[in-house]
């Protein structure tokens, strides 16, 4: 056979792999959302988060539990069982289980097996959401989860989404950090372009990558002028998007009118959630909430927010799997180009890779 | 089934007190290990040229203070029993550079994360599984209390580690030698909120005056765990030996090995699974020798034991002499 002659590849630190990707080990050691607090009740349901099978439900009390939904006897999902009030019963022989995954009977045994636990995954619930740790148990501190209160507060009003994508989270978080895809991508919602052009300062605060951008004296976004009736005014916008944790990217726009009917300048902000769960390395489950501290009530302001938010998301889901589907498909491998606004991206990469690398080192 | 058993070689050895090692065990590969909640124990198995295989459980310590251990280390502290068995002999010849196996991490005892406060309490080398649980609350900012009595101060292993760790919450309880000073369960659960869970490993009187101070203050039995070996190994057992007629074989059970153990080591093979007289996969018919079996399973009813003509062999015993069995 003739010898083939390799084509070496340029050794840049991305070329090296010291940025994560799809193939990257998922960081555990971290909360993330199991679900809308709404979703989990007493009807038991089960859920793919980090590539485990989980059955979430609640106690007679209402707490939230999460158990792997996989019965250590014969691998039945325990989400087909039942509830007998707070103790899960498998659909399969009827073994039984505390909500800490104890073992309190297996009915064709004479004794309770003590060596029969189910794992059951640290929950905690905070406002419209229950968070959830799939990593070592021992590190679950709540005081980790991260502060979205204002999905709870009344000065607050949000509207809400879901979405299961075929993408990685590593890809999930790259799209919201980069807001240069807008006047293309979501033209006529968020993206302007002004705002495409406005000068972005990216920080690093320990592992958060914070990006911000200020544009004055300009036309507002249709998402934001059109409910809050700006849409013939000149505005500032201030906006900020956050990569937090592997869990969560929160954003705000403030848009000031400085020249509202009252005589001195009115203030508007939006602040954007974006909660997002991977469920295998090439898919995810995403939360979004939008929330406005204006026209708290308005219920043509919820309608219209919803619908924008919702139309400029599919087009991120779109953009996402379409992507995905080419990597996947195209057997000609490529490396990526990088410009100077995929920096908070990198950024993001680089923490979430060094996250995973050293839970790998730990033996997690 | 039982699983692969993990090649370990000793890395480090420690004197914590007079009577208790600890050891540090890394994978002879250096790959990484199975994690162990807090209360997991593994099986060690060796091997002394006196009384040979030996298989003991011990706890997973899991880390120093709050720094957890490397993911290739199991770290155990092993007290010295009596001489000549198994304690006796990993003391005596466990050195850096030893080879022995583990099994898989497994936990009878865990901790529940959703415990709105527990209270820990650990006597003497029962310190080990309760020590992993400390640095759990405390890492994870639950509330807690650590008590961990001894006879004398020298004789705590990991106590102020522990009492760093636990800072305000952590009480030092020294009973004397010999011990007249006990602990006042009744008193020390009674002083409880009512969401705290009790954790209580330790010498079997301990761990029953526990359990009978919540009966007394009548709480659910469910707020009270114990790890109780009573599986576990007795002082006093002897060598015997093992009859397969149908086989045609006979193999020597060691005083330090059960007979699924030494079954296992002379290449017969044997359905088992949980190794502590509860599944109920391993008992073999008895021909002869049932009426001097010393039962230590939870699995058969009072009449199969008082009739001998089976047994859990992964537990039960004989004081010596030949067990004839139908395999």
């Amino acid at each position: 056979m003739n010898q083939m002659t390799a084509i070496p590849a340029a050794a840049s630190p991305l070329e090296m792999g010291r940025f994560a990707d799809q193939n990257t080990p998922l960081v555990r050691n971290c909360w993330y959302v199991a679900g809308f607090a709404d979703e989990i009740s007493r009807d038991i349901i089960s859920r793919r988060l980090l590539g485990v099978d989980v059955a979430l439900y609640r106690t007679l009390a209402g707490e939230p539990v999460a158990v792997r939904n996989r019965c250590p006897h014969r691998s039945f999902p325990l989400a087909k069982g039942r509830l007998e009030g707070d103790v899960l019963v498998c659909g399969y022989h009827g073994m039984q289980f505390d909500p800490s995954g104890r073992c309190l009977a297996m009915p064709s045994m004479p004794i309770v097996p003590t060596n029969a636990n189910v794992a059951a995954f640290p929950t905690a619930e905070r406002g419209p959401l229950v968070w959830i740790w799939m990593g070592d148990p021992d590190h679950a501190d709540e005081a980790l989860i991260p502060d979205t209160s204002w999905l709870a507060s009344p000065e607050w009003k949000s509207v809400r989404g879901a979405y299961h994508i075929k993408s990685d989270y590593v890809a999930m978080h790259e799209n919201l950090l980069d807001q240069t895809h807008f006047p293309f991508l979501h033209p006529g919602t968020v993206g302007t372009p002004e705002f495409a052009r406005s000068k972005l300062d990216v920080r690093l605060e320990g592992d958060v990558v914070v990006i911000y951008r200020a544009l004055r004296d300009a036309p507002p976004p249709g998402i934001y002028g059109v409910p809050m009736g700006l849409m013939d005014k000149r505005v500032d916008r201030f906006s900020e998007a956050r990569y937090v944790s592997p869990a969560l990217h929160t954003a705000y726009a403030s848009v000031t009118d400085n020249a509202d009917a009252s005589g001195t300048p009115k203030k508007y902000r939006f602040n954007i959630t974006h909660l997002i769960t991977p469920e295998t390395q090439t898919s995810l489950h995403y939360w979004w909430f939008n929330s406005r501290d204006r026209k708290l009530d308005d219920a043509e302001a919820d309608a219209f927010l919803r619908t924008a938010s919702e139309k400029a998301y599919l087009e991120d889901v779109d953009a996402l799997e379409w992507i995905a589907q080419t990597v996947a498909q195209d057997a000609e491998p490529q490396f990526d180009l990088n410009f100077a606004p995929d920096k908070p991206g990198l950024l993001m990469r680089r923490s979430i890779f060094e996250r995973a690398e050293a839970e790998q080192a730990r033996g997690l | 089934m039982h699983g692969q058993l993990i090649d370990m070689v000793v890395a480090g050895v420690r004197q914590l007190t007079p009577r208790i090692r600890e050891y540090v065990l890394a994978s002879a590969d250096g790959s990484p290990l199975p994690r162990g909640a807090p209360g997991a124990h593994v099986e060690l198995h060796t091997h002394s040229d006196l009384s040979g295989p030996i298989v003991r459980h011990y706890s997973l310590v899991g880390g120093q203070g709050l720094a957890e251990d490397r993911a290739d280390h199991y770290r155990i502290a092993v007290q010295r029993e009596d001489r000549q068995r198994g304690s006796a002999h990993i003391h005596d010849t466990f050195a850096p550079g030893t080879r022995l196996k583990v099994s898989r991490p497994r936990n009878n005892f865990p901790l529940d994360l959703r415990d709105r406060r527990s209270l820990l309490i650990a006597g003497g080398i029962g310190i080990t599984p309760i020590y992993a649980m400390l640095r759990s609350v405390v890492r994870r900012g639950r509330p807690f209390a650590f008590v961990y009595a001894g006879r004398t101060q020298d004789h705590l292993a990991y106590a102020a580690e522990g009492m760093e760790l636990a800072g305000a919450a952590g009480r030092l309880h020294v009973s004397g030698d010999p011990a007249t000073d006990h602990l006042d369960m009744a008193a020390l659960l009674a002083a409880q909120s009512d969401d705290t869970t009790v954790y209580v490993c330790g010498p079997l009187p301990m761990i029953e005056a526990v359990h009978t101070a919540a009966r007394t203050l009548g709480w659910p039995d469910a707020r009270v765990r114990s790890e109780r070996f009573t599986a576990g190994p007795a002082p006093d057992d002897a060598p015997f030996a093992v009859e397969l007629r149908r086989t045609g074989r006979t193999v020597e059970v060691g005083r330090d090995a059960s007979i699924l153990d030494a079954l296992t080591a002379s290449g017969i093979d044997v359905l088992s699974d949980c190794r502590r007289g509860e599944c109920g996969l391993c008992p073999l018919p008895v021909l002869e020798g049932g009426e001097r079996i010393s039962h230590r399973d939870s699995y058969l009813s009072d009449e199969e034991r008082a009739a001998g003509n089976t047994l859990c062999i992964c537990v039960s015993r004989l004081p010596g002499g030949t067990l004839v069995l139908d395999a």
